[in-house]
């Protein structure tokens, strides 16, 4: 079947490949070849360098410490400039290490998208891959770049760090008047529980179809067998539809993208030009009535 | 089957059962990995939850809403395994003496003229030194009186106590008596205990520097000083060791032409300047008040939006309107009082080592504080203070639920 066919006659050729028997039951064992080729290598410099700077504006913060590094790890924070300097460049203590780093980090997701982008195409698959992730690069760009540009400061982006990125969630939240109401993180929000929905349903669906060789799911496109046919009627019978061995991909796809892509439009949208209050756009659009009491009178 | 021409005999059947054990072992491996990350979970907030029981967390049914003073002062300093401090058998005997002679006070310049005549007969005037300063400041009488004449201030203390008086009065009078409030609850008073808590020396940088968590200082929002430089934090023009809410920018607030005052707000509208740092300050501060007043973030907001007085069932969070109002007295006590106490070793001087104030320091992780006092005596608002205020705050319009 086909999975083997290519496996056999293209990978052969290479010998730079090991087995680890450990990852059975999580992957296939066989590890490597990898590819690095330009992107890749662009890609790993730059991030590199990110981890390099971030890592030096964490040794100030500890007083060059080691242990005092690895204790307050969860902690330690790479700040953006102070709202004072608006979209300028700040000295490196003040923020300069922030955007350095910021600056490495964007391209190296976007020398990752090349990357798999060009892998995609040496492999004569559609990019679906790179196009899939750059709706996560779309989000990334709304947070660390478009928002803090149409407000006129990067102090509006996250820090680095561990517990920045969370305090970041929380204070953007705060400021913008409770996320949850705005309509297109409710929106991410839907996307993501449904994601987790359906690919628990997929999965479990494949797993269950184990003994008819559901796993087998590409020669499962190519040519319905046994194993989808079961799995088809299952859902049938429970929800009276079904998604096709193809379709369900498509949607899994197309799910998982969304919590991206609203989450990004969502964060687009919250400055003081567009709705810089979303618990007040709430109140406005009447879509819980059980917070009016807490809505300003008019 | 045409595709399997290219493959050696016997590979395909091989590896298909290489991947079916693999897709078994990837259940075990599902279901160890949902008991392993819901296990780390809960031990991990195991963990966090003691220690937070332990800075005195409550949960929001136990909120005390009716501003009734749980643990009084005698409770207090049991848990914090301190003596009630009593007069001395010399110096009562001294008063004793001293009382014959004298029935009516000599020199009381500031207990007469904040609660009424009744403080010029020497008796009551005893009866307040005895129930107040004493055990408020844990010293007996000898610490600020010469016991053979107790009219004079030849004792710095006594000095330094006459001016705490004073500023105990007239917080009491300007702030704490206007505390926004709903009918019936009662109304604690400031005494020296309050701030004191049975201590005289309890609230300097020397003490602040060696033991922290005795300020206060704790809990998830407490900053760092490379924290507090990132978001503009600033005292006196430097980054402060620790975050206290008194600031730079908190002690330029004032309240504008109509009464309305901006300490803490940070929710956004068409107006606000960009950046999250005023977030970040805000979120420090309101850390601060949780730890000071042992409470959640519920006890005085609405967590579906914390700029609202108001919940979403139409109650008034009146511990929010109410803390909104003590902000301006730690701001009174910060700008105008601490910094015109008499320094100890030089009367003459001003105060050059007090810590700033903050709310644990009368608070200490209770609601009401425990060394505040329900006392029937009211202090009356005096024209002339002989310490008057350097920057003359007003007071700031209360928010009051909608009638
Ligand atoms: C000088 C001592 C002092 C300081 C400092 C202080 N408080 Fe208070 N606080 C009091 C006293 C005394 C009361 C009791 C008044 C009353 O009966 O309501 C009180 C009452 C309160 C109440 C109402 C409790 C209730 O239910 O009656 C709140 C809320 C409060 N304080 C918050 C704060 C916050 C927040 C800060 C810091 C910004 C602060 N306080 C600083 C002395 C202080
Ligand atoms: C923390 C310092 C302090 C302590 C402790 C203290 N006092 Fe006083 N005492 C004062 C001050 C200050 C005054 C002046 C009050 C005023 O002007 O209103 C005063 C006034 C007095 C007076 C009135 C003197 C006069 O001018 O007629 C008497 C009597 C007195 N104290 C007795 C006592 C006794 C007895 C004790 C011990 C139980 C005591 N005091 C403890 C500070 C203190
Ligand atoms: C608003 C808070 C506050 C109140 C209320 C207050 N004090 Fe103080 N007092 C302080 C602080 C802070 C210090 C400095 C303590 C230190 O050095 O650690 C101090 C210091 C003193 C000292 C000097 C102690 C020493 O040996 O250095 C005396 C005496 C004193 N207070 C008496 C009183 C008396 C009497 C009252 C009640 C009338 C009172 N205080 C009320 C905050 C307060
Ligand atoms: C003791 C009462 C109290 C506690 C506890 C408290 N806050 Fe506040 N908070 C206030 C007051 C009072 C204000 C308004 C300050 C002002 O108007 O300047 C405020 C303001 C805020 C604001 C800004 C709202 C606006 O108008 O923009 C936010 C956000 C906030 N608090 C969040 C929190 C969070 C999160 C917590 C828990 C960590 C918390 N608060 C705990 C009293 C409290």
């Amino acid at each position: 079947m086909a999975t083997e066919v290519y496996r056999e006659s293209f990978e052969r050729r290479a010998n730079k490949v090991i087995y680890l028997r450990f990852l059975e039951g999580l992957a296939d064992t066989q590890v490597g070849p990898i590819y690095l080729g330009m992107w890749g290598a662009l890609a790993f410099f730059s991030y590199l360098l990110c981890v390099f700077i971030t890592a030096i504006g964490f040794g100030e913060q500890v007083g060059w410490n080691p242990i005092r590094f690895l204790r307050e790890l969860p902690v330690l924070t790479l700040y953006p400039p102070a709202p004072s300097y608006g979209l300028q460049l700040a000295p490196l203590s003040e923020g300069g290490y922030w955007q350095l780093a910021t600056l490495f980090l964007t391209l190296t997701l976007v020398f990752w998208t090349i990357r798999i982008w060009t892998r995609a195409v040496a492999n004569q698959l559609r990019p679906m891959v790179p196009i899939a992730f750059s709706a996560a690069l779309f989000l990334y760009a709304a947070i660390y770049i478009i928002h803090p540009i149409s407000v006129n400061s990067w102090n509006e982006a996250p820090g680095h760090g561990l517990a920045a990125i969370l305090l970041w969630t929380n204070h953007f939240s705060v400021k913008y008047g409770n996320f949850y109401y705005n309509p297109f993180h409710m929106v991410s929000i839907y996307a993501l529980l449904g994601s987790t929905l359906l690919l628990a349903m997929h999965g479990a669906t494949i797993l269950s179809a184990l003994r008819y060789d559901a796993h087998k799911e590409i020669d499962e496109i190519e040519k319905s067998d046994e194993g989808t046919h079961r799995s088809q009627l299952f859902w049938r019978w429970i929800m009276g539809f079904n998604a096709t061995a193809h379709s369900i991909h498509v949607w899994a796809l197309g799910f998982a993208s969304l919590v991206a892509i609203a989450g990004a439009i969502g964060v687009i949208t919250s400055a003081p030009f567009f709705e810089p209050n979303w618990f007040l756009w709430g109140c406005r659009a009447d879509i819980v009535s059980s917070i009016q009491a807490a809505c300003p009178n008019p | 089957m045409s595709e399997h021409e290219g493959a050696p005999p016997g590979a395909v059947a091989k590896y298909d059962e290489r991947q079916r054990e693999i897709l078994r072992g990837e259940l075990v491996g599902l279901v160890a990995f949902t008991i392993l990350a819901l296990g780390g979970v809960i031990a991990i907030s195991l963990a966090l939850t003691a220690p937070r029981e332990l800075y005195g967390y409550r949960a929001e049914h136990m909120y005390n809403y009716a501003g009734v003073q749980q643990v009084d002062f005698t409770t207090y300093l049991q848990r914090v395994n301190r003596p009630l401090a009593q007069a001395s058998a010399e110096s009562l005997a001294a008063y004793a003496e001293w009382q014959r002679k004298n029935p009516r006070t000599v020199n009381v310049q500031v207990l007469n003229k904040y609660l009424g005549d009744k403080y010029n007969e020497t008796a009551n005037v005893f009866a307040y030194m005895n129930a107040y300063f004493t055990p408020g400041v844990g010293q007996s009488c000898e610490y600020c009186h010469n016991l053979q004449n107790f009219a004079e201030y030849s004792k710095p203390q006594k000095t330094v106590a006459k001016a705490m008086l004073i500023m105990q009065f007239e917080l009491q009078a300007k702030w704490v008596n206007n505390i926004p409030r709903p009918e019936g609850q009662p109304l604690y008073q400031i005494k020296c205990a309050t701030c004191h808590n049975g201590q005289a020396k309890f609230w300097n940088r020397d003490l602040k520097a060696s033991n922290p968590e005795a300020f206060g200082i704790a809990g998830g929002g407490n900053p760092t000083r490379y924290d507090m430089k990132h978001n503009g934090i600033t005292l006196n023009g430097k980054v402060p060791d620790s975050y206290e809410i008194v600031d730079d920018r908190y002690l330029a607030v004032r309240p504008d032409a109509e009464g309305n005052v901006n300490y803490f707000q940070v929710t956004a509208d068409k107006n606000t300047p960009a950046g999250l740092a005023d977030t970040y300050r805000n979120q420090y501060a309101m850390y601060h008040q949780n730890v000071a007043l042992g409470v959640g973030c519920d006890f005085c907001h609405y967590g579906g939006y914390f700029k609202s007085y108001v919940t979403a069932d139409g109650k008034f969070k009146w511990p929010k309107t109410q803390a909104r109002h003590m902000q301006g007295l730690l701001q009174d006590i910060a700008l105008n009082w601490f910094p015109q106490m008499p320094n100890i070793n030089d009367v003459t001087k001003a105060q050059d080592y007090y810590a700033q104030p903050n709310c644990y320091m009368c608070h200490r992780g209770y609601v009401v504080p425990p060394g505040a006092y329900d006392f029937a005596e009211y202090p009356v608002k005096v024209a002339d203070p002989q310490i008057k205020p350097i920057v003359d705050l007003p007071l700031p319009k209360p928010i009051l639920p909608p009638s």
